[in-house]
């Protein structure tokens, strides 16, 4: 709008005064744009969620899956509008996530940074500070983790880095929620003010300042254009780092670029990028040494002393993998009764229920069965896990909220190294023991794209959540006395033969050496009861949402498919069982080639769980009515209870003496589990304990879900990945399970 | 098998199929818990 159009709409002028370039609008007036940058584990997500709470809103950042957290709110009258950038340890564009904050911050701009810095590791992120001010957005930096570091009995001069650095410093805690307040006031007074607090322009030294000066100079003269669109200072760094994207962009480069770096080349170096890099990382290292003082301590610090052992060069892969078989071991030995009460809960009162109800409303005789033998024998064998898939979550999240699980990286990355992988492609893969989507959605951390498809390759031979309910049934039904260990080897087998295809696909698909990568190994911690909660719940409750959504959905289709066509006097002429019989053949030689295995197994392509839900449906007979033997709802509700009571010491006893679970007689187990669990009774009609072991071995093996299936398609952008995956694992799976077999049998384990 | 039978069942099975379809495709699965925070789970 034209001053001449304002006096027309006789608009007062101070309203209608059109802010000029450069020129900001008062605070109160304007949403201020805060994006909030940080090191992965600065606290940055904690400290978001403290002053955003309610207000964070989640989504994508655009064309990609990597979530963005955003919150808009009202503080002290003015609208602040935050924005979550991913944790990164610099700017540069090698991954993902270094990428969408770059880019958001060149392109966006945002009002100012909050740069969530881990006092507690000061040196290290200020690495990203140092690139974070060449952006020369105003900036307030967050000092988080304070407390912890005071605690350690670090000084850090407060004053001294924000004179050094030309910005307000705010010491936080986000756990404990002190220093919100005023870390708030600071952003709102440097939004009032941003040329009063742009940051200080670091000095990289003399080689490199002249050469960046000379940059300067011809893009003035010959590209003003350019030093408008960007930030000067970052575009100035990044041409003489020689960072492509930029190159591409500006298209400013060859010879001007060669001429302003020949002297520095000389002196230092032909990787530019090396010789910056080397210079932000004295800054770093020269600010720290200028404003943090640590305690001289007169004795090795306890991570130390932890992990010179884990990490040691021999003992540190029987330590992980003995502390694997412990997890295992609890998992089994807590949740064991639980599991049981459930399943003897699911085929007793509320099969009972579901049959009263539907009768009390005169539903069709086959809508009944499928209430019992489709939706609770398939869904609800699958519950029965429940309280595994929990006790295994605890475990999992306790061993990588204390520092354990980057250790675990840590030590495997020789082996990892022997694959032509190191041993951050590992992070991905121990997160696949959880679930294998999500591990594969992780694998974008990787730098380069070989290590990427590579990791993917591998994550799904993890042993997953869905795959322990069905070697919990098999281990129930034939290995009682030794679950937690064929637990612990169905596992190890999983992480195996995952190094033992990383090294054939090194050697055919993936050729070339592992590039080098240093990894972070965080401080041991107690985890908190409370964010051991959170997170198990978190990691848990997935695998009830799927029991109520798709395995609730493929127990009604495989009733169907085992009732039809309708009336069909026995399963095996139903069409799941005609597809069963057909590849039942190919199932001979390992042990399980019978049509009700086969075509369970047909069921679990769409989630492995569901191999048990579908086995619920096969194998359990209909019970003969017998109304006279029927309790009444309050004896029900009362064995309910004493049951659970009873489960809760079990599981109390079991842990408590040690590894007890054999303590407990394993004949009048075995009878009293056949009772309440007439699944496993019936399993051991069918198959031998070599057979069983071979089928859950096929089950760890065989192809990656349909899940993991479009995760894969998604990551990629391909099918190619998940084609290989198919035909790798199905061969992979037949061959282990017949070797298990036909060996076992050779050596006389039985047939 | 009545007509009624073949409705209801039919009914089910659409609901069925509505269910995996949602579940399974439209929301890419579920996340199991890890690497959410990463940005994982085919969230749109």
């Amino acid at each position: 709008m034209t001053a001449e159009a304002l006096r027309k709409e006789n608009i007062p002028a101070a309203e209608a005064r059109v802010p000029q370039r450069g020129e900001l609008r008062p605070v109160e007036k304007r949403t201020i744009t805060v994006a909030v940058a940080g090191n992965p584990n600065a606290g940055k997500s904690t400290l978001i969620n403290a002053i955003a709470g309610s207000r964070l809103h989640v989504g994508n950042w655009p064309g990609v899956t990597v979530e963005k957290k955003e919150a808009s709110f009202e503080y002290a009258g003015a609208r602040i509008r935050l924005i979550d950038l991913p944790g990164t340890y610099s700017l540069s564009p090698y991954t993902q996530e270094e990428i969408i904050a770059r880019d958001y911050l060149v392109n966006e701009r945002p009002d100012l940074i909050i740069n969530v810095v881990d006092a507690t590791n000061l040196e290290r992120n200020l690495y990203l500070t140092v690139q974070l001010m060449d952006l020369g957005i105003p900036m307030v930096m967050a000092l988080n983790i304070f407390d912890e570091a005071q605690a350690k009995g670090y000084r850090i001069d407060v004053g001294g880095i924000e004179k050094m650095l030309g910005i307000a410093v705010i010491p936080t805690s986000a756990t404990k929620k002190s220093g919100l307040d005023e870390l708030l006031k600071s952003a709102i007074a440097t939004a009032k003010d941003p040329q009063g607090h742009l940051p200080q322009q670091l000095n990289y030294g003399e080689d490199i300042e002249m050469a960046a000066d000379f940059i300067a100079g011809e893009l003035i003269a010959g590209h003003p254009a350019l030093i408008e669109r960007y930030p000067r200072r970052w575009l100035l760094l990044k041409l003489m780092e020689g960072d492509g994207h930029v190159q591409k962009v500006t298209g400013f480069g060859g010879n001007l670029l060669e001429e302003a770096l020949r002297h520095l080349k000389r002196a230092h170096g032909e990787d530019i990028e090396a010789v910056m890099a080397e210079a932000r990382y004295a800054l770093a290292t020269g600010l720290t040494r200028e404003v943090l003082q640590k305690p001289e301590l007169p004795k090795t610090e306890l991570t130390e002393k932890i992990d010179r052992v884990v990490l040691h060069r021999v003992f540190g892969i029987p330590i992980f993998l003995a502390a694997m078989w412990i997890m295992f071991k609890l998992t089994f030995d807590l949740s064991k009764p639980f599991a049981d009460w459930i399943g003897a809960m699911i085929s007793g009162p509320f099969k009972r229920l579901a049959e009263a109800l539907l009768g009390a409303i005169h539903a069709p005789a086959w809508t009944v069965s499928l209430a019992t033998d489709g939706v609770i024998a398939g869904t609800g064998n699958v519950l029965v896990f429940v309280p595994m898939i929990f006790a295994m979550m605890f475990f999992i999240t306790f061993l990588e909220g204390s520092g354990y699980m980057a250790r675990a990286a840590f030590v495997m990355d020789r082996a990892m190294h022997s694959i032509g992988l190191h041993g951050k492609s590992f992070i991905p893969m121990l997160l696949g023991v959880g679930c294998n989507v999500p591990a594969i959605y992780a694998t974008r951390t990787l730098e380069n794209p070989r290590d990427k498809a590579l990791t993917a390759l591998l994550v799904p031979l993890m042993s997953c959540g869905a795959r322990l309910p069905v070697y919990v049934v098999f281990i129930g039904a034939f290995f009682p006395k030794h679950g937690g260990s064929v637990l612990w080897s169905l596992y190890m087998m999983g992480i195996l033969l995952a190094i033992g295809m990383g090294f054939v696909f090194k050697k055919t698909l993936f050729k070339g050496e592992a590039p080098m990568f240093i990894m972070e190994l965080p401080p041991y911690r107690m985890p908190s009861l409370r964010s051991l909660l959170i997170h198990t719940w978190e990691k848990g409750k997935h695998f009830l949402i799927k029991a109520g959504t798709y395995i609730l959905a493929v127990s009604i289709m495989v009733w169907f498919l085992l009732n039809l066509p309708w009336g069909v006097e026995h399963k095996k002429d139903s069409y799941l069982g005609q597809v069963g019989a057909i590849v039942a053949p190919a199932l001979k030689p390992l042990g399980f080639g019978t049509w009700e295995a086969s075509s369970s197994l047909i069921a679990g392509l769409v989630a492995k769980e569901i191999v048990v839900g579908t086995m619920g449906e096969i194998y359990l007979k209909k019970e003969a009515a017998n109304e006279a033997a029927k309790p009444s709802l309050g004896e029900e509700l009362k064995e309910v209870g004493s049951s659970f009571l009873k489960a809760a010491g079990e599981s109390a006893a079991n842990i408590t003496s040690t590894f007890g679970i054999t303590s407990i007689s394993a004949e009048e187990d075995a009878a009293k589990a056949a009772e309440r669990s007439p699944l496993r009774a019936e399993l051991k009609n069918q198959f031998t304990p070599l057979a069983a072991y071979a089928f859950i071995t096929f089950v760890l093996l065989y192809m990656p879900c349909v899940v993991a299936a479009v995760a894969m398609v998604q990551e990629f952008g391909t099918w190619k990945w998940y084609g290989i995956a198919f035909g790798y694992q199905m061969f992979l799976a037949w061959g282990v399970a017949c070797l298990v077999f036909q060996g076992g049998k050779l050596i006389g384990l039985g047939g | 098998m009545g007509i009624s039978d073949m409705v209801i069942a039919v009914a089910i099975l659409a609901a069925a199929s509505y269910l995996l379809y949602i579940s399974l495709w439209k929301k890419k699965g579920n996340c199991c818990g890890y690497g959410c925070s990463g940005g994982g789970c085919g969230k749109k």
